[in-house]
């Protein structure tokens, strides 16, 4: 009797088990589908997500003063989005030259550029437009003409400008929201102004300047905004570039300082560099690493962080980094799997808060066709998109 | 004694049975329709039995020029016939801001099951002039092609295909 209860008993706990396990193994047969719109992995990482689809050679990303929608121009035109949703909100007419667009406040844009005639050559001044959201006539208006480089204002209110007053002379001016002109300093700079940014505070500018002469020559000037002076803080070697704006940090003013390959069809190498409070010597940033080649630099709200787009060396991939300038450790926040991430100066912003970055990349170019099962819209890596990248908890 | 132990015996018995049973039944209930899953189509394949093939070779030969020949098999993969099958072409730029895209149609009057047909478009692949300078600046890369497909019926299946070409 006790052995036909052991033998029942077994059976039934094998039974038991059995069907468990079998349970278990039918549950994990299906594959989920990605939901649209999130958690795609377009090659950058996980946690990388798109903010734009479709055609379009697109650049220059602009947080909202609120962080809640995203300006960028897409083949010379500007338009924004809501973060995350929504239909594209086209700024400017389509035969607009726009390089550049930044946020003045929550519904307007200044826009760097072109609105009409030729197309300005490369070392030509630009112009700076006011759009406005909800002006139906895509109109913008003229700003300022004769101008090299923009930045937002004190307080992320106005605009900053460098005008052009000579073939090598420069000048600053401060424009308010509404655009008329706050104030212009007449003490003019020795050079053409080819980016500029402003300090944490709010009370300086760092400015790169291309000299005149016959041989490339840089200069790097801190500009007073209170007292409208300025002083030289490095001159570069001749055949030594500033690429893009220099950024004003709670550590110093950091560059990207390069030379261009003698030999055509190689990439130039570029280094960051910083000059210290209290020092006019530059020194390589540190925690950036003596190999890292960096293209594209920009400082977080707040100037204790830089994104850096870069390769660790001239044989890695490009990837998003971001450095903390107070402990020198540098954190990889993309993964690239045969991206081409745009390097170009203004192809990289901080969201308001700093707790991510936006980015432009696309697919690896083939000059093969290519087909897919989807309209041309919702197609991602096949152009340059953009990208969101959080930050925060990541490399404080 | 001998009692007692029967007894436990038995309710042990008849939990293991009722619990067996329970997990049997949960597995009959929950298999067939996890096996009958379907994922959710993607965006351009809401068609179930309607395909759009494009040949890559074909797709290579085309240049930037008027009356490039480009052919469209459409294919009925399911089991019902269908009639009135529309397909449209439309070609645009890669740039954005040439806003002349040009569209191509033609209808397919039956698609019996399991048959395919080819479609031939002749579609004008030169490069728009007009904005061509003005747009070097805001788009320093020779623009490519873009050419969208789309097959509809009036028995609701679609089909899309995007080729993207670089002429």
């Amino acid at each position: 009797m006790r052995s036909r209860l052991g033998a029942a008993f077994l059976l039934a706990v094998t039974l038991l088990l059995a069907g468990g396990c079998l349970g278990q193994a039918q549950d994990t047969s299906i594959p989920p589908l990605p939901a649209a719109g999130a958690g795609v992995d377009a090659g950058l990482g996980p946690e990388a997500q798109p903010l734009s689809y479709g055609p379009g050679y697109k650049g220059s990303p602009s947080f909202s003063p609120q962080g809640s929608r995203i300006a960028y121009v897409v083949d010379g035109y500007v338009v924004d989005r809501l973060v995350g949703a929504g239909d594209t909100r086209r700024w400017t007419t389509r035969d607009f030259v726009a390089e550049d667009a930044e946020w003045t406040f929550e519904d307007g844009l200044a826009i760097f550029g072109a609105a009409s005639g030729p197309v300005p050559a490369d070392e030509a001044s630009r112009s700076v437009y006011l759009a406005r959201s909800g002006e139906e006539s895509l109109g913008v208006r003229e700003l300022a003409t004769d101008v090299l480089a923009m930045s937002p204002g004190p307080e992320g209110e106005g605009l900053i400008v460098a005008l052009q007053t000579g073939s090598y002379q420069s000048e600053v001016a401060l424009l308010r929201d509404s655009g008329a002109v706050d104030r212009i300093y007449t003490s003019p700079l020795g050079g053409r102004v080819t980016g500029l940014s402003l300090s944490p505070d709010s009370r300086k500018a760092a400015l790169a300047v291309r000299t005149a002469g016959d041989l490339t020559s840089f200069e790097l000037h801190a500009f007073d905004l209170r007292t409208g002076t300025h002083r030289q803080v490095v001159r570069l070697e001749d055949g030594l570039e500033i690429f893009g704006a220099p950024q004003w940090t709670r550590k110093g003013i950091c560059y990207v300082v390069g030379k261009e390959e003698a030999s055509s069809g190689t990439e130039p190498l570029y280094d960051v560099f910083t000059v210290t409070p209290g020092s006019d010597v530059p020194k390589p940033t540190p925690g950036v690493g003596e190999d890292f080649v960096a293209s594209s630099i920009r400082v977080s709200p707040g100037g204790e962080r830089l994104a850096i787009i870069g390769r660790l060396n001239p044989n890695a991939p490009i990837n998003l980094y971001v450095l903390d300038l107070a402990t020198q450790t540098l954190e990889d926040l993309t993964v690239n799997e045969d991206m081409e991430i745009k390097t170009g100066p203004d192809d990289l912003a901080w969201s308001p808060e700093g707790e991510s970055i936006a980015i432009v990349a696309r697919g690896a170019l083939s000059e093969e066709p290519r087909v897919r099962a989807a309209p041309k819209g919702s197609l991602l890596e096949d152009f340059y998109n953009l990208y969101e990248v959080p930050v925060e908890g990541r490399a404080r | 004694m001998r009692e007692t132990a029967l007894w436990i015996s038995g309710a042990v018995l008849a939990f293991l049975a009722t619990a067996g049973a329970f997990l049997l039944l949960a597995n009959l209930g929950t298999g067939p329709s996890e096996r009958n899953l379907r994922p959710d189509p993607r965006p351009g394949e809401s068609g179930h039995n309607l395909q759009l093939v494009l040949n890559q070779d074909r797709l290579t030969s085309l240049r930037a020029l008027p009356g490039q020949e480009f052919e469209v098999g459409v294919r009925n993969a399911g089991d019902e016939d269908l009639s009135h099958v529309n397909l449209t072409v439309e070609v645009s730029s890669e740039n954005t801001a040439f806003s002349n895209a040009l569209y191509y149609r033609e209808n397919v009057n039956e698609l019996p099951a399991g048959s395919s047909v080819p479609v031939r478009f002749y579609l004008d692949l030169s490069v728009a002039g007009s904005m061509a300078s003005r747009s070097a600046s805001a788009f320093p890369e020779p623009p490519r092609k873009i050419i969208e497909v789309r097959a509809t019926t009036p028995e609701g299946a679609s089909a899309i295909k995007t080729a993207i070409v670089p002429v």
